[in-house]
């Protein structure tokens, strides 16, 4: 044993208190978001025993998030309204008491708020002050209770969706709640994944006998994992509430009339539409041809990491596919499959890193030029409809209308009789009253709705669409595969991702592919000496350099201060000891050096301009800047943020809470940079990213950024909820679950940094 | 206009015709901070990738003038004038541009850690001007204000580290470029920027959001 003192426990066992604590009592509940005239709760009443498991169910929009948030204490974290009534859990507001009621939200990792596994787990303990001797058996037990059994040093980001699920349960389960609540918890995940959440949930919460509620749409498989079934109404009143069979069968017609998938139903029908009408297609090949095949198609993945290693992850693996003119063809598979990526090869959005992509001639701009990867913006727009999996992300226009029309706007044709047929599609999909609103302010089936019908508005002759029906309920369901079918019909050739029985029962062609095997455990590298070196003492040696503006003068200097640079970055990337030779440090040392020595060329042109065209002052002027860049360019890709937010708190004395949230969204860095090249795909695919020349590439960069930001604030308010939740809010002081502590390595860092500007005052 | 504060439908003060952050200013929500950490970290992206497509513009203005190559250096003001016209609450300016700042060295830039000193005189700088406001007025000329002073203190740090060699009439006319291209492209983009994204709705939890809101009650 490591450690053998005795190790105080504040918390509780969560064994001895079995059945005893979790009594939730919701009295005449009520909330109206500032600017709603409608309520989104009604005077919500009803009362749970310990230990109790309830299924909360209702149509879309009403109100079963805001009741999970009202029961986790969170209901101000995400809008400002009126509230009136109470929520009492064991007698107390259960914002008053964080950590005892805890919440796991619908969208994968949308509660991820640090880059390990040990580290997210920990931060509902860090904000309570647990003792770090504390904190890490617990951290270790509830990562273990959710089977998460990967190094709890782990990333985040290699986490799988229903991994990502877990986690967020073991980040809930470590504070030891007494109730714990699940807001659509396997909504987005296929079959196989669902199933291993819900038993991962329902063995924690037998053995710790917690109070359970669970929000959920797709009735089916909770059923049996619950005593009871609460429902709430359209209004957001409390219709029902008793033993789940008996309201099953009182309520389950009207449930299903609102569009909850209620066990035992029978499979919904696509709707009869066709959003196209009286548009003309344009190249549509004729039925069954080859609308556009793919041959023997690799993509391999290189996603960067903060830290700055690559990861290369093989996506799609020898695939071939020839998607057909008026047939629908499904792509399936577990989750990590390539299905997505498989798509963005056909869509000519992904460039695949071997084989082949043929578009059938009919669509090709040219005869010759067949590979859609190579096709502009507008070519690629007037072959193709694509819908992302995310909706929200799909929008390159302000207002539902300007959503339909957007494509055929881009694609040059006359839109003003376009109009009427607008309006009139917008009826169909229910959204008749929202032409002139924004689409990203309609809710997530009115999105999905538009989307779909927005990608196939001009009738282009392909269809792609990533997993469409995932997460709706059963009246959007319809509509979507509704689109989708009537576009079939017209003749395009279709093609889904998808985990939806219905769906893959439904279609003309299945492709069914399998994970690539995922690496094993990577061998450990030999660390570096920079990584070595505390992340602060990295940034001050580099910052230490400031002065040699002003004191290098001479060739001389510069390159006497560069030679010494020099021989500290070899002992910096030098990694000593056992393990691998890590690999790839001199190719990312020249491809990080390249930008500071553009600039120090930037630098000493101007200067040599200015300076009556005299070379010297230039060369000193390029090297003096390049004296000053190039060690951080050396030294950043080892700073590790998460250490650096830890020595800011505790060595700087900067606020915990600033601190940890910008950690927080630096751990989504790099989910950021995927949504960056998701909005540039999807503008180039609805037509609208062509343009040459400064202004256009201007308008193209404000478009992404404004789209950019939009997307990422978007989910500031799930991730402001979920770090509530676990007891966020009311934090003054905190404590962190690893040691900040002071190196040998960081003093060498130091005066390192001090040897550069010695010498060059020294020459 | 009316200078009295008032208590508006959406809980909030108003001053004038400003929705303002809730009392007392200094504490921060958790919204508050995870929103301005993702315009942090949101600007870094377009900040790096403006590193990269800035070069021919600037290039170009430089051999006309080379001061004028302020003009292309106005863009890395944007976030600290956001940050504040977003959250409005002292210290989001600064908060913003920082982070803005050190998340555009992450992926390799030309400046090298020298980004995170200019981020910080930035951020002050915006911070300055939303402060002589007293945080009560987040129009466009609070923006045109802060995106101006964003630009004085990293001025004068660039002549000492990047433009040593500038004898003193182009370094005055350097800072100057930069303050009106702060004001214009920071300042005046920025505030157009801010109502463009409180239109979709991603702000409805923050003053902007909810002063949209406002003005759509009273019209």
């Amino acid at each position: 044993m490591p450690d053998q003192r005795p190790v105080p426990d504040p918390l509780p066992d969560p064994l001895s208190d079995h059945g005893a604590a979790g009594a939730v009592v919701v009295d005449g509940l009520t909330w109206r978001p500032y600017g709603r005239a409608a309520v989104v709760l009604d005077g919500v009443s009803f009362a749970l025993p310990p230990g109790r498991r309830v299924l909360l169910a209702g149509a879309s929009g009403s109100g079963k998030s805001t009741l999970l948030r009202a029961l986790a204490g969170v209901l101000e974290s995400a809008g400002a309204g009126e509230a009136s009534g109470s929520v009492r859990v064991d007698g107390a507001d259960p914002a008053a008491a964080p950590g005892s009621v805890g919440l796991v939200l619908q969208e994968p990792g949308s509660a991820v708020v640090a880059s390990s596994l040990e580290r997210d787990t920990a931060f509902g303990l860090e904000n309570l002050q647990t003792p770090p001797e504390v904190m890490r058996p617990a951290v270790r037990a509830a990562l273990e209770a959710v089977g998460l059994t990967m190094p709890t040093d782990s990333s985040t980001l290699a986490l799988s969706g229903g991994e990502q699920q877990r986690l967020a349960l073991a980040g809930a389960l470590v504070m030891h709640p007494d109730v714990l609540l699940l807001d659509e918890p396997t909504a987005m995940l296929d079959d196989e994944t669902a199933q291993v959440v819900r038993s991962v949930v329902d063995a924690v919460v037998r053995e710790r006998g917690l109070t359970l509620v669970v929000a959920e749409h797709r009735l089916g498989p909770w059923v049996d994992l619950v005593d009871d079934l609460l429902v709430l109404g359209a209004g957001g009143a409390v219709l029902a509430f008793g033993p789940v069979q008996e309201v099953l069968a009182s309520h389950g017609p009207s449930l299903l009339a609102e569009g909850v998938w209620v066990p035992g139903a029978p499979d919904p029908v696509p709707a009869h539409l066709d959003v196209v009408a009286g548009i003309p297609a344009v190249g549509m090949p004729p039925a069954g041809a080859a609308t556009m095949t793919a041959e023997q198609v690799t993509v391999v993945h290189r996603t960067r990491t903060l830290h700055g290693t690559p990861r290369t992850t093989t996506a799609v693996d020898a695939a071939s596919l020839e998607v057909r003119a008026g047939r629908t063809t499904a792509l399936v598979g577990p989750s990590g499959s390539g299905k997505s990526s498989l798509l963005g090869v056909l869509a000519g959005l992904v460039r695949p890193t071997a084989g082949t992509v043929t578009a059938h001639r009919d669509l090709a701009p040219e005869p010759t030029r067949t590979d859609p990867a190579n096709w502009s913006s507008a070519e690629l727009a007037a072959a193709v409809a694509w819908v992302p999996q995310n909706a929200t992300r799909s929008f390159v226009a302000d207002t539902a209308r300007g959503e339909l029309l957007a494509t055929s706007a881009a694609l040059g044709r006359d839109i003003e009789p376009l109009r009427a047929r607008a309006d009139s599609v917008l009826e169909i999909l229910g959204l008749a009253g929202a032409a002139d609103t924004d689409p990203r302010r309609l809710s997530s089936g009115e999105q999905r709705r538009l989307a779909v019908a927005a990608a196939l508005f001009h009738a282009p002759a392909l269809v792609l669409a990533d997993e469409p029906t995932v997460g709706q309920d059963r009246q959007t369901w319809s509509v979507v595969m509704g689109l989708v079918d009537g576009a079939r019909r017209r003749g395009a050739a279709v093609a889904m991702s998808t985990h939806d029985p219905v769906v893959i029962g439904s279609a003309d062609a299945i492709l069914a592919l399998t994970a690539a095997p995922r690496g094993g455990p990577q061998p450990q590298a030999a660390r570096t000496l920079v990584e070595r070196v505390g992340p602060l003492a990295s940034l001050a040696a580099v910052l230490l350099l400031l002065p040699l503006p002003a004191l290098v003068h001479s060739v001389r200097q510069a390159l006497a201060a560069l030679a010494v640079e020099t021989l500290w970055a070899v002992v910096a990337l030098a990694a000593p000891g056992p393990g691998l030779r890590p690999t790839g440090r001199v190719r990312r040392l020249v491809a990080r050096l390249a930008a500071p020595a553009l600039g120090a060329v930037f630098v000493g042109w101007s200067s040599w301009l200015l300076g009556g065209h005299d070379l010297t002052i230039a060369l000193v002027a390029a090297l003096r800047v390049l004296a000053l860049v190039a060690p951080g360019a050396i030294v950043l890709p080892y700073v590790d943020p998460d250490a650096l937010g830890d020595q800011l708190c505790r060595w700087l004395r900067l606020p915990a809470r600033p601190v940890v949230a910008a950690g927080a969204v630096l751990s989504r860095f790099q989910a950021l940079t995927v949504l960056w090249a998701e909005i540039s795909a999807i503008r180039r695919v609805r037509g609208v990213a062509d343009g040459r020349g400064s202004v256009a590439r201007f308008r193209q960069l404000a478009a992404t950024t404004v789209a950019l930001l939009t997307g990422a604030l978007a989910s500031a308010t799930t991730l402001a909820v979920a770090m509530d939740a676990r007891g966020f809010a009311s934090v003054r002081r905190r404590t962190w679950l690893h040691p900040a502590v002071w190196r040998p390595g960081d003093l060498v860092a130091l005066l390192a940094g001090l040897s550069v500007v010695l010498t060059a005052a020294a020459f | 206009m009316s200078t009295t504060s008032n208590r508006t439908a959406t809980g909030l003060t108003t001053r004038g015709r400003y929705v303002l952050a809730s009392r007392p200013l200094a504490r921060w929500r958790t919204i508050d901070l995870v929103v301005t950490a993702f315009l942090g970290v949101a600007f870094g992206l377009a900040y790096w990738a403006w590193g990269i497509a800035y070069a021919a513009p600037s290039t170009a203005l430089s051999t006309i003038f080379p001061p004028l190559a302020g003009i292309t250096g106005a863009p890395w003001l944007m976030a600290g004038v956001v940050g504040g016209l977003v959250v409005r609450r002292p210290g989001a300016a600064l908060f913003a541009e920082t982070l803005a700042a050190v998340v555009s060295m992450i992926p390799g830039t030309k400046w090298g850690v020298e980004v995170l000193i200019s981020g910080l005189l930035q951020g002050i700088g915006a911070e300055i001007g939303f402060a002589i406001l007293g945080y009560a007025a987040f129009g466009l000329g609070a923006a045109l204000l802060a995106g101006a002073l964003s630009a004085p203190l990293e001025a004068v740090y660039e002549w000492f580290v990047y433009w040593t060699d500038w004898d003193l009439g182009y370094k005055v006319a350097y800072l100057a470029i930069l303050t009106a291209a702060g004001a214009v492209i920071a300042g005046g983009l920025g505030y157009l920027l801010t109502r463009g994204v409180a239109r979709t709705g991603a702000l409805d939890m923050l003053p902007p959001g909810q002063e949209l809101r406002e003005h759509a009650l009273g019209a």
